[in-house]
């Protein structure tokens, strides 16, 4: 079962073009990061699973729902980049807040001592530090026990200790067989806690494998050919193929494993393949930016 | 569990120091040192101040209860990303909009019942049962119109514009309503100003209650289209507040 399912989804603000031609699957049980400088498009794809956004154009499925049905249905658990809490109400009153949305939730206890706020609880959320009010909002991500958890830079106002801390939290949610996609700008943090790492760079995935292979510049190859009025149903179930482009008769698809993606193109398909062409995916320049923002 | 969410929209803000002071201890103050000025004096319409300044006291603090408790805290959480978070929870849009509303209601009871009861306590205030029956009840719903104002100018403003207007709307309303300085002493142009206002009807309601007068009909009609026309706004407001951010 797919947890998330973005096919061909664009999204534009204005002139903007924020997310382009997505197309991205992740199966249940796994831990995604998605990595990528800022402005990539990490946050606008984010809101759109969450139902915040709508897509411009293609579809956006989370659990084989609709975002604002998974929503409602308390599958969905998020830590949106930004957000302040209510400075009145303390740490227990809050958490505990949120738990009862749900309609199965984690007991009290366990979401506290997971988020790492047990010496908290009767904290006022006014009187908390930046990092001790993250792993609050992390608190409420987690307390309905959600399938799938989507952090957004969750450690961007951490310091070091903090951030080791929080992905201990995160690891432990995760370990329990659920679904968690994670975004960040660091690649670090991304190998360092994920089964799967997604770069991400002006909207569109420039490289998707595992952090080793990402990090060995091998991870993603981008296979060209010319598909002209022939269709393209079937090309994104290739082995290897992690996302597929079509622009004017131009079919892009990007792989894992360029061997055996090209093997089955020519041996499984009817499709007459004109002009293929085998590129390495354009890492070099995400990893540029990534950096220079660091 | 939607009670969930109204028991801490109560909470947060009987914590809040301005809520406090403003809403619920001002008005009762306020009441109590004029009370023992002129309390014993009798008004035009033979009844004693200290009853008369019960109303005025009692619809001050409502009305200031009623737009404190929605539109800064609204427009605050609209803008701070709060009721992002919520959204991304099963609480659905509409609950998010009722308990808003519900809790502005509730907040006004407080400073409402305090001053009535230092009106009691303090002046020997004493009214029939039949009275106190209609007086409490239409005091409390008469802040309908200003809890939807408080929603609209939090729903369409940022806080630092928020802020001010509120300020602004709920002193303008206080005086040209006459809940500072009976309407008599007015010049004539306010005082025309003052009969469409619902802040005018509203305590005006109260004060023929409370002199065993049959309430206008003119200002139970000015009361109930400010609630409809101001509630509808809110409500649309709410929602693009919500679906928005
Ligand atoms: N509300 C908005 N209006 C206009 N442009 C926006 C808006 N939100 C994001 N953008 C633009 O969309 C692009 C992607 O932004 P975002 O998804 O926030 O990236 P990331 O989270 O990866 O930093 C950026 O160029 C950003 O400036
Ligand atoms: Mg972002």
């Amino acid at each position: 079962m797919e947890a998330i399912a973005f096919t061909d989804v664009s999204k534009s603000y204005g002139d903007v073009l924020a997310v382009d031609g997505l197309d991205l699957t992740v199966r249940a049980g796994t831990t995604v990061a998605l990595l990528g400088p800022n402005g990539a498009g990490k946050s606008t794809s984010v809101d759109m699973l969450l139902g915040l956004l709508r897509p411009t154009r293609g579809r956006v499925e989370v659990l084989g729902r609709p975002p604002d049905e998974a929503v409602a249905r308390g599958e969905v658990g998020a830590m949106l980049q930004s957000g302040e809490l209510i400075p009145e109400l303390t740490v227990r009153e809050t958490v505990d807040f949120v738990r009862r949305l749900y309609p199965d939730p984690l007991d009290p206890d366990e979401i506290l001592t997971m988020a790492d706020l047990t010496g908290l609880v009767k904290r006022r959320a006014g009187k908390l530090s930046g990092g001790q009010a993250q792993r609050v909002r992390f608190a409420m991500a987690v307390a309905g026990a959600p399938r799938l958890l989507l952090l957004d830079e969750p450690t961007a106002a951490m310091d070091v200790e903090s951030r080791l801390r929080f992905w201990a939290c995160m690891r432990d949610y995760a370990a329990g067989g659920r679904t968690v996609l994670f975004t960040t700008h660091h690649l670090e943090e991304a190998e360092e806690n994920s089964d799967r790492v997604v770069v991400i760079a002006r909207g569109r995935v420039v490289a998707d494998g595992t952090a080793a292979e990402i990090k060995a510049g091998t991870g993603g190859h981008a296979v060209h050919f010319t598909l002209g009025g022939q269709p393209a149903a079937g090309l994104d179930a290739l082995p290897g193929v992690t996302a597929v482009e079509i622009r004017s008769g131009a079919a892009t698809l990007r792989t894992t494993d360029a061997d055996a993606t090209v093997a089955a193109l020519y041996r499984g398909t009817s499709l007459e393949v004109r002009d293929l062409r085998i590129a390495g995916a354009d890492l070099e320049e995400a990893f540029l930016a990534l950096t220079r923002e660091s | 569990m939607p009670f969930g969410y109204l028991r801490i929209e109560l909470l947060r803000m009987l914590r809040n120091k301005r809520y406090i002071i403003f809403v619920v201890a001002f008005p009762v103050i306020f009441y109590m040192i004029n009370a023992n000025l002129w309390g014993a004096q009798t008004t035009e319409g033979g009844v004693r101040a200290g009853v008369f300044l019960m109303v005025s006291m009692g619809a001050y603090g409502a009305l200031a209860a009623s737009m404190m408790s929605t539109a800064v805290p609204w427009a605050q959480e609209r803008q701070s990303g709060w009721l992002r978070q919520l959204r991304v929870t099963p609480l659905p849009n509409t609950t998010i909009i009722l308990t808003k509303l519900a809790a502005a209601l509730l907040l006004v009871l407080p400073s409402l019942l305090l001053v009535v009861l230092a009106a009691v306590v303090t002046q020997g205030v004493s009214l029939t049962a039949g009275q106190w029956a209609a007086l409490i009840p239409a005091m409390w719903l008469g802040t309908i119109p200003f809890a939807a104002l408080g929603l609209v100018i939090g729903s369409l403003l940022p806080v630092d514009t928020a802020q001010p207007v509120a300020m602004l709307s709920m002193f303008a309303l206080a005086l040209l309503g006459g809940l500072w300085f009976p309407p008599e002493a007015m010049p004539a142009t306010m005082k025309d100003i003052a009969d469409v206002l619902p802040s005018f009807s509203y305590a005006d309601i109260g004060w023929h209650l409370v002199s065993g007068e049959a309430v206008p009909l003119s200002d139970a009609v000015t009361v109930v289209i400010w609630a409809a026309v101001l509630g509808v706004l809110a409500v649309l407001g709410c929602r693009r507040a919500v679906t928005r951010a």
